[in-house]
């Protein structure tokens, strides 16, 4: 069983259940689908973030790179106006993107500790600048997609884009292939090696590992999934610009991992659609919803140590 | 570009960049002394700014207006470390970055609340205004001369205090063995506290000096933040020293930037900073 805890199975089971029958009780072209389709598409680029910070040991503040490069790469690699087959440039996608995580990762990894936090910053600030002074990539407005790609496969289409509540379950199954893909790579020999070079990497090192390279492939594959969730994330809303980019942006992820649990990959979860759910509350409240939303992160850190995933956990797992 | 043109140039870039370090020294000051990485140092700078702002308004002087809001952002910061920074010594970097995320949320929606989200601008003060000819058609505001020997000042001030008096000693001790200086009877919790206000004041005092050269503007904090982060990782992280030749190199640099190249000129500090990590990944008065 890749999900060794009670408290995880417990709660990927309602939440899998939950999110299942979602579309059966709402209009499909509801606020609150279009809202939740959203939520599963940050879970995923949380979850690859908690990847990279809570279980390879690499914290990032410059993830938001590879989300808005996944939108970005996407409207400049199709034709304007004809459907392309969204499967092979998803690849197409995922592929550029991996290979910019490659060069963007030998020169970040070369830094650590709290350097290692400065230089993702900068050069996620870099792509920002980049994208928003160009003028060939829409500046500050971002690229627009005209049109949705098609998804069928041999030519058998079972989905269409188009349709709020097809797109809302090509983001759960987004949700359940990252989950398990990085739930198997944690417990690959691969992945035993590279919490280990985490935990203690003086000694992962003079067992002859090198460590460098078990870095770099775990920094590949979070940039990657984080990639296809910007792509996602601009099909659902038609466009890409470089506010996807942020160091905001990477920061509210970093706030959501946390928030759930960090290292625990189902706290991705958990953590974004707490984080998603306050913020709704709050601004909803009041025009002050900053306050609040402020307020709750700090009494977090100060209260909650593990996450919400850590306080289930101590309440379950006795 | 002409000699002339360089010039003026060349002084608007050191004068940024000593308003760069006054910002810096602060976040460097608090890294090094305390480990603690703080987020929120933008948002001392606003306070910093939106303060002048207010009591100009109120006062009608800027003398007294600063010298309140100097003060006001002391007692600010002891309040920030002993209710909240407090508890963060022994956690790590990203707990830091959290709680620091969040006080800046909290600080962005004190901003709006207390002064609304309209753009301001302070007047130079009478004595101030005015400028200095520099050539045949060319003339130097007096202001700025005088934010840039203010930051002289400080950097000098603070020089004196880190190598030569006793709280400096305490610092600098501080920095290398914390356990140590504990044990030999110094009240390390109030040294922190120290430090962090100063870190605070330094910010806010910056960001007093600058509102008369720039405008109040929500968000301010979080744009200049980014770009201490860019001074502090290239001159060292807790390096006074580092931040001081980091924030001239950064103010040059973009400055020149903005005129030669005005399409990619906000990447080229990042650029900058890349490089210099990949020389030395330490920063290059890397302790």
């Amino acid at each position: 069983m890749i999900f060794e805890k009670r408290t995880e199975r417990l709660f990927l089971a309602i939440f899998f259940i939950i999110a299942l029958c979602i579309p059966l009780f709402l209009e499909a072209n509801s606020f609150f689908v279009g809202k939740i389709t959203t939520i599963l598409i940050l879970s995923v680029f949380v979850m690859s973030l908690d990847f990279l910070v809570g279980r390879v040991g690499l914290v990032t503040l410059g993830h938001a790179l590879f989300y808005g490069l996944g939108g970005y790469l996407f409207v400049i690699l199709t034709p304007e106006y004809e459907a392309v087959n969204f499967w092979i440039y998803a690849l197409y996608v995922m592929g550029l993107s991996a290979l910019v995580a490659l060069i963007v990762g030998v020169v970040v990894l070369r830094t650590s500790g709290i350097y290692f936090i400065m230089i993702t910053l900068a050069i996620s600030q870099m792509a920002y600048y980049f994208f928003f002074d160009s003028l060939e990539f829409g500046g500050g407005d971002g690229l627009f997609i005209f049109m949705k790609p098609d998804t069928s496969i041999f030519g058998l289409s079972f989905l269409n884009l188009d349709n709020p509540t097809h797109f809302y379950y090509l983001s759960l199954l987004a949700v359940l292939i990252t989950l398990v893909a990085i739930k198997i790579i944690l417990r690959s020999r691969f992945g035993r090696i590279v919490e280990a070079s985490r935990l203690n990497p003086e000694r992962t090192e003079a067992l002859g590992y090198n460590i460098f390279a078990f870095r770099l492939i775990s920094y590949i594959i979070g940039s990657t999934l984080a990639a296809y969730a910007g792509l996602l994330f601009a099909l659902q809303y038609g466009y890409v610009n470089p506010q996807f980019m942020t160091w905001e942006m990477s920061g509210t992820a970093l706030v959501m991992s946390i928030l759930g649990g960090m290292g625990t990959i189902y706290g991705a979860i958990l953590g974004t659609i707490t984080y998603e759910a306050l913020l709704y509350l709050f601004e909803h409240m009041s025009e002050d919803w900053m306050l609040f939303m402020g307020g709750a992160i700090i009494l977090m850190v100060l209260l909650l140590r593990k996450g919400l995933a850590g306080y289930l956990e101590k309440l379950l797992e006795k | 570009m002409s000699t002339e043109l360089f010039f003026v140039q060349l002084i608007n870039g050191l004068q940024y960049g000593l308003l760069l370090f006054l910002i810096a020294s602060g976040l460097t000051l608090v890294f090094g002394v305390m480990g603690i990485l703080n987020l929120a140092h933008g948002s001392m700078y606003m306070v910093g700014a939106y303060l002048v702002w207010y009591f100009v308004a109120v006062t009608g002087s800027f003398t007294v207006a600063a010298i309140l809001s100097a003060i006001i952002a002391l007692g600010l910061g002891i309040l920030i470390e002993r209710v909240l920074i407090q508890r963060l010594y022994h956690r790590n970097h990203l707990d830091q970055v959290l709680l620091t995320i969040g006080m800046i949320f909290v600080f962005n929606s004190l901003q709006s609340i207390l002064w609304g989200n309209d753009p301001y601008g302070v007047a130079v003060p009478e004595a101030l205004s005015g400028a200095v000819p520099f050539t045949d058609n060319s003339s130097y505001p007096i202001y700025r001369i005088f934010a840039a020997l203010i930051c002289i000042g400080i950097a000098a001030a603070l020089y004196f205090v880190v190598s030569k008096t006793r709280l400096g000693m305490l610092i600098r001790a501080g920095e290398s063995n914390r356990e140590m200086v504990e044990a030999l009877g110094v009240n390390i919790k109030s040294l922190y506290t120290i430090v962090f206000a100063i870190g605070v004041m330094l910010a806010a005092i910056s960001g007093i000096i600058a509102a008369p050269m720039r405008s109040i503007v929500p968000g301010m904090g979080e744009s200049v933040l980014i770009t201490c982060f860019v001074v502090v990782v290239i001159g060292g992280m807790g390096s006074i020293k580092g931040a001081f030749v980091g924030a001239l190199l950064v103010g040059v640099i973009s400055t020149f930037a903005a005129v030669l190249m005005p399409t990619m000129s906000n990447m080229v500090i990042y650029l900058f900073m890349i490089l210099v990590l990949l020389v030395k990944p330490q920063g290059l008065f890397a302790k």
